[in-house]
């Protein structure tokens, strides 16, 4: 009876009312914290495993050395390379494909590479438009480093002071 | 040796009283690190890297060089050991370069190996390290002198085993290089096994550059068959595609070495030059077709001109001794059915009335143990390089070896040589034989009546006589000798005689197949030389180059190309001429894309699968040779696999083919005879497409050799060109007799 009674008072009260509202007063003040995706985007970690790119050095020479040891760590069997040596006597790639369908993205690829050359971008927004789009060859993953070379090596000093 | 016990990280181990102590381990499956130790070669000790430690001795000792006794006690693992092992791999990698992900050896590394289970992680080394320039020692291995850690395995290899120091150390201390000697580089025919002893990468396969990483290959055992040894080599292969032959172990072949023919002869399967698509010659056109159509084509061509009309007697069947025992075997018994009899694989031969019939009855192992060699007309180290490294063994180990050839070749051990030109031979080995049988109170036969034995006979015969264990080695040269038959009979007699064993080396490749299966005519049939001057209407041809293959290579392409003369050819590579006769090209699997057997020298029959699947649309011709037979309504074959044909044949008796002919010394002849030998690197199809090889200094040789006499007859001068082959003047060869040694196409259009 007496529990009836208090449920009653509470109800004529609306103090679950008032208490919800005060929340809704107290958000409508504070600043927001929702993001306009795409126009605006999250931060990322310099960790972050998004699409692969090839880098080059600064005077333009491609980093790869066709050692293959990203393609014999791949668990996934994503990376396939041929080499071949080229006319001043270097040792380089002629074939370079990550296929993003078999990639499961662990970053062991860039793990392994002892040139820095392959490397996991923070890009992660990425389509394709065709059935073969999913592999990445050796002219798109250099595109991809060149244009994104800022960001990479940003992304790469940040994270240096942990390894 | 007395038999001892010691102990090995507090295990009985038996051994030998002054056995080393790596052999003691590595038989006991105790693993010790090194680098310059090499089972095959002498003890250096320089690499510091097997130190162990032994109780009652102060310091670490090297197990390599560490003879034991009875109840040593030696710890492989223990605290001194291991601290010891470290300090070594740290010192070894002071001036190695790490460059690892470049290096063609990484993956297959010793050093990598050793560094990860006994290096420690850090490098305490800041300071520069040593750079050593890289020098051109051929087109077959590549150096990288940086990462040479100075074990000296290739100087050894180069001393001990290939018998030329090509290879050796200049400088002391941090300025100590390993380089070639000589500018020209590496010449010997053994040079690639280098690359194998290398532990590290200074010295890598210059064919097999940067192209792949060891574990992307798969590895398969099979031999190589460009001689009598057949060598067991491991054939590696990436998508379908030979990428690098390495030397496979077999103390009764070839040890643990092979010759640079087998290791890079692969690079020939590529060749722009392979035959890929079945063709058959429409009015002169050449048209690519199915299988089908073409074996149509083949079997129709036969039937109008020899099946049809009972004259299989027109149909001749010539095969290349390089091909595989059960193709050779298919290939008699598909002729023998529709009742041809011509066939024959002795292509190179003048005159086969004048067959040289000479059994090989001493193994490979055997041959080490002799004590007297006589080589008659062989350049061994190039023609049998394997056999030749055994005869060098033998001749390390004291015996006496004497060559009896045309030219004092270079040879990699010590022997007497003497000059003869071919048309003296029979008479100095009659000499020879003259003076054994006198020896022996053995009525001379009439033959030898006449003979007044000469002072190289009297040498030859001394030696003979005085050895325990003699052995004669018939080689190439003798092939096309006007008394060959004689000179072979000759030589079986005084082996008799003598007690000698003997070898045929007169023969090639899987010849010794070839006899096995009786690919040579019987007494109706026709053999190569009479096929090329009868009227004959059609020929079956197995992996045959007219060019190269034949003595009388010009009759050959003549009676080859006539116009009423149908020609199918099974070929792995196609080129001009082939095309100009064939009405059919079938293109066939070369080596290591078939399998099948090989019969060696030690008579073995060393069977192999195939590696990889021949390019586009070739097949084994066995495969060939049985479809043919099908579509021809031949009975009995059934086959489903190589390993068939190899049951039906292998317990059969080898032929016999020792008819006796009498020795007859009479025929003498004074005009100056040629002796035409093809580049040890040109004397096969497969090894001719091989592009390293062809580059290499051995490849190169072309030259015909003769002494300023022969020349002054010939009037000939330096610059001129004899037979098409550019003259050599140089004193070694024979007076009036010219050793061609050539990589053109037989050319012996003036030589009956």
């Amino acid at each position: 009876m007496i529990n009836k009674l208090k449920k009653l008072a509470k109800s004529l009260s609306l103090s679950e009312l008032r208490s919800g509202m005060k929340i809704t007063a107290k958000e409508f003040v504070n600043t927001k914290i929702t993001v306009q995706y795409p126009e605006e985007k999250t931060p990322i970690s310099p960790r972050f495993r998004g699409l692969h790119a090839l880098r080059r050095y600064p005077n333009g020479e491609e980093r790869c050395i066709a050692c293959k040891l990203c393609e014999a760590v791949c668990p996934a069997n994503a990376i396939t390379i041929e080499s071949e040596m080229r006319d001043d006597g270097s040792r380089r790639t002629t074939q370079y494909d990550i296929d993003l369908f078999k990639c499961i993205f662990c970053g062991f690829c860039e793990e392994a590479c002892p040139v820095d050359a392959i490397v996991e971008t923070q890009i992660f927004d990425y389509t394709f438009e065709s059935r073969d789009g999913s592999i990445m060859t050796k002219d798109r993953l250099l595109k991809v480093g060149d244009d994104n070379e800022k960001s990479i090596s940003k992304a790469k000093s940040e994270d240096s002071k942990y390894r | 040796m007395a038999d001892i016990k010691i102990e090995i990280d507090g295990q009985i181990v038996n051994a030998k009283a002054g056995e080393t102590l790596i052999a003691i381990t590595d038989r006991e499956g105790i693993s010790v690190p090194r680098f310059c130790y090499h089972k095959k070669l002498s003890t250096s000790a320089s690499c510091r890297m097997c130190l162990v430690d032994i109780e009652g001795v102060p310091k670490p000792q090297t197990s390599c060089s560490t003879p034991v006794s009875d109840g040593m006690k030696i710890h492989t693992q223990n605290e001194k050991a291991k601290a010891s092992q470290k300090a070594v791999m740290e010192f070894l990698l002071i001036n190695h370069p790490l460059d690892c992900p470049i290096c063609d050896q990484g993956g297959e590394c010793e050093l990598q190996d050793v560094a990860v289970e006994y290096g420690s992680d850090v490098s305490r080394f800041s300071e520069g390290k040593r750079v050593v320039a890289a020098s051109d020692i051929g087109p077959l291995i590549q150096t990288d002198m940086t990462r040479c850690i100075h074990c000296t395995r290739c100087v050894r290899f180069g001393s001990e085993i290939a018998g030329m120091m090509e290879m050796g150390g200049t400088g002391r201390g941090e300025d100590l290089k390993i380089e070639p000697f000589l500018a020209e580089g590496i010449t010997s025919e053994l040079s690639g096994n280098m690359i194998d002893v290398c532990p590290v990468g200074a010295l890598t396969s210059k064919p097999f550059r940067y192209e792949l990483r060891s574990w992307q290959m798969v590895s398969n055992e099979s031999i190589a068959r460009h001689d009598l040894t057949g060598s067991n080599v491991y054939a590696q292969t990436y998508k379908g595609q030979v990428k690098r032959i390495v030397s496979g172990d077999n103390e009764a072949v070839n040890e643990t070495w092979i010759s640079d023919r087998d290791r890079f002869s692969y690079e020939g399967l590529t060749h722009e030059n392979r035959l890929l698509t079945p063709q058959i010659k429409v009015e002169g056109q050449w048209k690519e077709v199915e299988w089908n159509v073409a074996l149509d084509f083949a079997i129709k061509g036969l039937s109008n001109t020899v099946l049809n009309n009972r004259k299989a007697h027109k149909l001749g069947g010539l095969a290349s001794s390089t091909t595989t025992t059960e193709e050779l075997y298919l290939m008699q018994k598909l002729l023998r059915e529709i009742g041809c009899e011509n066939l024959d694989h002795r292509l190179n031969v003048n005159n086969l009335d004048e067959a040289i019939h000479l059994e090989s009855n001493l193994k490979l192992q055997a041959l080490e143990q002799v004590d007297h060699a006589l080589i008659i007309g062989a350049n061994l180290r190039l023609e049998q390089p394997m056999i030749n490294h055994r005869l060098r063994k033998a001749q390390l180990s004291g015996a006496n070896i004497t060559a009896l050839n045309v030219k004092e070749f270079d040879y990699n051990y010590a022997l007497n040589h003497v000059s003869v030109a071919p048309n003296e031979i029979a008479t100095i080995l009659a000499g020879v034989l003259k003076i054994v049988l006198e020896k022996k109170s053995i009525e001379l036969p009439e033959y030898l009546s006449a003979i007044s034995p000469s002072s190289s006979s009297v040498e030859l015969a001394k030696d003979l006589l005085n050895a325990e264990r003699p052995v004669i080695l018939l080689g190439e040269h003798i092939i096309n000798n006007k008394q060959a038959a004689s000179i072979a009979q000759l030589i079986a007699e005084i082996a008799k005689q003598v007690g000698a064993n003997t070898l045929n080396l007169s023969i090639s490749a899987n010849a010794l197949g070839a006899q096995h299966v009786n690919f040579v005519p019987n007494s109706v049939g026709m053999n190569v030389n009479e096929m090329f001057k009868a009227e004959m209407r059609a020929f079956l041809l197995l992996d045959v180059y007219p060019e190269y293959d034949f003595h009388h290579a010009n009759s050959a392409i003549e009676a080859l190309s006539k116009e009423d003369v149908f020609v199918v050819s099974l070929n792995s590579f196609n080129n001009d001429l082939v095309a100009q006769y064939s009405d059919v090209l079938l293109p066939m699997a070369a080596m290591y894309e078939t399998s099948g057997s090989q019969i060696n020298i030690n008579h073995d029959i060393q069977s192999f699968t195939a590696m990889v699947k021949a390019p586009d649309e070739a097949k084994p011709a066995w495969k060939v040779l049985k479809v043919l037979a099908d579509l021809l309504e031949l009975p009995g074959f059934h086959y489903e696999n190589s390993t068939q044909i190899l049951e039906e044949f292998e317990h059969q008796p080898a032929h016999e083919h020792s008819q006796e002919t009498a020795i007859d010394l009479s025929q003498q002849s004074t005009a100056i005879e040629t002796v035409w030998m093809h580049n040890c690197y040109h004397s096969d199809a497969l090894l001719r497409h091989a592009k390293s090889l062809s580059m290499s200094t051995l490849g190169q040789v072309n030259s015909a050799s003769m002494n300023a006499n022969t020349a002054k007859e010939l009037a000939l001068s330096d610059g001129d060109e004899y037979l098409g082959v550019p003259v050599d003047i140089t004193e070694t060869v024979a007076d009036l007799c010219v050793f061609v040694n050539s990589n053109q196409a037989t050319n012996i259009r003036s030589m009956s």
